[in-house]
Formats: structure tokens, sequence, C-alpha cells
């Protein structure tokens, strides 16, 4: 789902980052300052998961790729803003180290991957109340996947409109091969992980650091 | 040419401003030129960046951009403009391979350093990565070892719930080995 560097032109990436960085700043004042430093082992751990999770990514025609994001299940358990810093650390570190996504793409990355979909999974989760089990993780982590889709997507789309000379996939062509595997196999995935993950934790919360 | 902590935090927004510009950037000649230009500034570093380069961003990009054309040219029965899809490989290449050469010339975790919580959080994460690899590779020869046949994707499924229980518990531990070393060294 990481659009590479390259395809979108700073008419996109820098408002994408200017939309990013005051919420970066904000979560990590919010979450990671010196009183939380108790949790940035389990937030490291699951930030790694997320990695792991990503990095088995499927090209897909229309610009891009189709993978697991993992952050649905950070979102659940420690917020949307936690979500958002660690899959932006993720995207950073697989941009730097990896060559995967990019270094002037990663506003539009995290906001997509790390904050549009978790933060919808969230707030379904919590509509959802106290009657939230595995089947309601399910479905939100499979709603949240859509969601990122669908703003890599209006991403692309926009460059396309904007400038078709940097990235010339039609929007209908590119939605069609990117919502396919997203709908029927990563969306799936993506919420028997969360569901899956998110049983075994709460199992498990007791032999975890807070 | 290599930079220390305060020649790093010169030399990284530097690298990111130029990142952005490449990204606007369509003319297939001037992409070219652009990567001469990098190759040229950091002579001792281009050589592995290159292949870093040509190693993780380039396959990924050129698949996605096969796959895109194909479909364009095949199903759709257009003829693509190929200005505009090499553009897309050339950018990708040409940003990875300067952000892979800067890389090698600064020291990232030094200039990181204002920044405690970023850095632990960026070594925290990175040793995770590095262990969570190594689990999933044993547990894998594990299974590949129990078994009298090649595991099937059944098998690993059944051996994935197990993986997980042992990794996230491992990790844990692990991460919190770090966080403590870190903070003893001033961190």
């Amino acid at each position: 789902m990481h659009i590479p560097d390259g395809f979108l032109a700073p008419t996109i990436t820098l408002p994408a980052y200017a939309a990013a960085a005051p919420l970066w700043v904000w979560a990590v004042r919010k979450h990671f300052g010196p009183s939380q430093v108790e949790a940035l082992p389990a937030v490291g751990t699951l930030t790694a998961v997320a990695f792991v999770l990503q990095t088995i990514m499927i090209p897909v025609p229309g610009g891009t790729s189709t993978h697991l994001v993992g952050a649905t299940l950070l979102a659940l358990l420690r917020g949307p803003l936690v979500a958002f810093v660690c899959e932006s650390l993720v995207l950073l570190v697989q941009a730097l180290f990896f060559g995967a996504g990019g270094i002037t793409v990663l506003g539009v990355n995290a906001l997509a991957m790390g904050l549009a979909g978790p933060l919808a999974a969230w707030l379904l989760w919590r509509a959802f109340g106290r009657r939230a089990s595995r089947a309601e993780a399910f479905v939100a982590a499979y709603v949240g996947l859509q969601v990122s889709t669908a703003v890599v997507v209006l991403a692309l789309a926009a460059q396309n409109h904007l400038r078709p000379a940097q990235f010339p996939t039609p929007w209908p062509v590119m939605a069609a091969a990117m919502f396919l595997p997203s709908l029927t196999v990563a969306g799936i995935a993506e919420g028997l992980y969360t569901a899956l993950a998110l049983g075994l934790l709460l199992r498990l919360r007791d032999r975890l650091p807070p | 040419m290599t930079f220390g902590p305060r020649g790093a935090r010169v030399v990284l927004p530097c690298w990111l401003f130029a990142c952005f510009g490449f990204s606007a950037i369509t003319d297939l000649r001037v992409l070219l030129g652009c990567l001469l230009g990098v190759a040229l500034l950091f002579p001792r570093q281009a050589p592995r960046a290159a292949r870093r380069a040509l190693l993780t961003a380039v396959p990924f990009t050129l698949a996605i951009v096969l796959l895109t054309w194909a479909h364009a040219r095949f199903l759709l029965h257009v003829r693509p403009d190929f200005h505009a899809y090499a553009g897309l490989v050339l950018r990708a290449a040409l940003i990875a391979f300067a952000t892979f050469a800067v890389l090698g010339a600064v020291d990232l975790l030094g200039a990181l350093a204002p920044w405690p919580t970023l850095s632990r959080l960026l070594v925290v994460t990175l040793a995770q990565i590095h262990a969570l690899r190594l689990v999933v590779r044993d547990s894998w020869l594990g299974l590949l070892s129990r078994l009298p046949r090649r595991p099937s994707a059944r098998d690993g499924l059944r051996n994935a719930g197990g993986v997980t229980a042992t990794l996230l518990t491992l990790s844990a531990r692990n991460a919190r080995d770090i966080t403590d070393a870190l903070r003893s060294r001033g961190f």
C-alpha cells in the first residue's frame, strides 16, 4: 500500500507533511514523553510486528502494492495517535534502510496507513462499546484497511489529475487494481490478524509490560 | 565524504530538500544528470548505495510500473506513455540512491541525539526487527526439522499461534532490556 518515492509531486507531498507534522509533535508529546518511558518496550514490540507484517508486499498494477498493515491492533490497544507515530516510524525505517515507500511520500503514507485507517477502525471499535469482541475487531480492522486504501487511491488520483506526466495511471484503473486485492485478501487477512492477536494479547496481558 | 553529528544536522535537511526537488522532475535527461551528480558528490558511498537501491527500491517500483504498463497495454488496449513510466522508476531509483549515499556518509543516531525519545524508539524498533526476523527464521527451521515432509500452509498457520505468543513474550523482554541499557547509558 506504500506509495513509492517519485510517484507524487511536492504539490501533494508537502501539504501532507504539513498536515502530519503537528500531529506527530502532538502525539509524541502526549504519548512518548519522559513520563511514558515504561510504555516504550511494548510499543516498540508492536511497531516491530507491524514492520514484519508489512515486509510481505504484493505489487498491484494501480501504482502501489497490497499488504497487511498491523496498525489497527496498535490503535485498538493504545489509541490512534500511538498507532500513527508507530506506523510513521515503521515507514521511516522502511524508507531509510529498506528502500520501501519513501521519504518524500512519508507524510501521505503515514496519514493513509497510520492515521486514517487506524482512526476509522478505532472509532468503529469504540462504537461497538462493551460488546466489542474478536468479531468486532475483525470488522474494525477490515474497514480500517479499506479506508487506508481509499486515501492512497485518492492521493494517486489527485496526482494523476494535477499532472498526468508525473503519474500516468487513470484513477478508475488504479482504484480497481487496489480495491480488488484489498477487499478480497488483504482486508480479511488484516481482520484475522487483528482479531487473533488482540485475543492473544488480552490473554497475555499480565505477562507483558504496561 | 563523511560527516559527524554536527555536519549531519546540516546535510540531512539538504538531502530532504533535494529529495523533494527530485520528486518534481519529469525530464528523463535531468533525472539521469541528477543521478550522476549524486554519484559525483558521494563517490565513496556511490557503489554501495547503487547496489542497495538496485536491490531494494528499484525491483519493487519496476514491478509496479511493468504491471501497470502491461495492464494499460494489453487489457485496456491503450499505448502508455513510455517517458512517464520510465520517469517513475528513475525518480524512485534516484531518491533511493541519494538516501543510501547520504545515510552512508552521516552518523544518523548521532544526529538524532538531541531527541532521546526518538533515538530510543528507533533503536528499540531496529533491535526488535532484528530479533523478530531471527525468531521467525528459527521457528520455521524448527517446524521443518519436526516434520518428515515440507510444511504446508496449514502447518504454517497451525504453528503461527505458538510462534506469535513466544515472539511477543520474547520481544517484550528484549525491548525492556534494550530500554534499560539505553537509559543506563544516558539516552
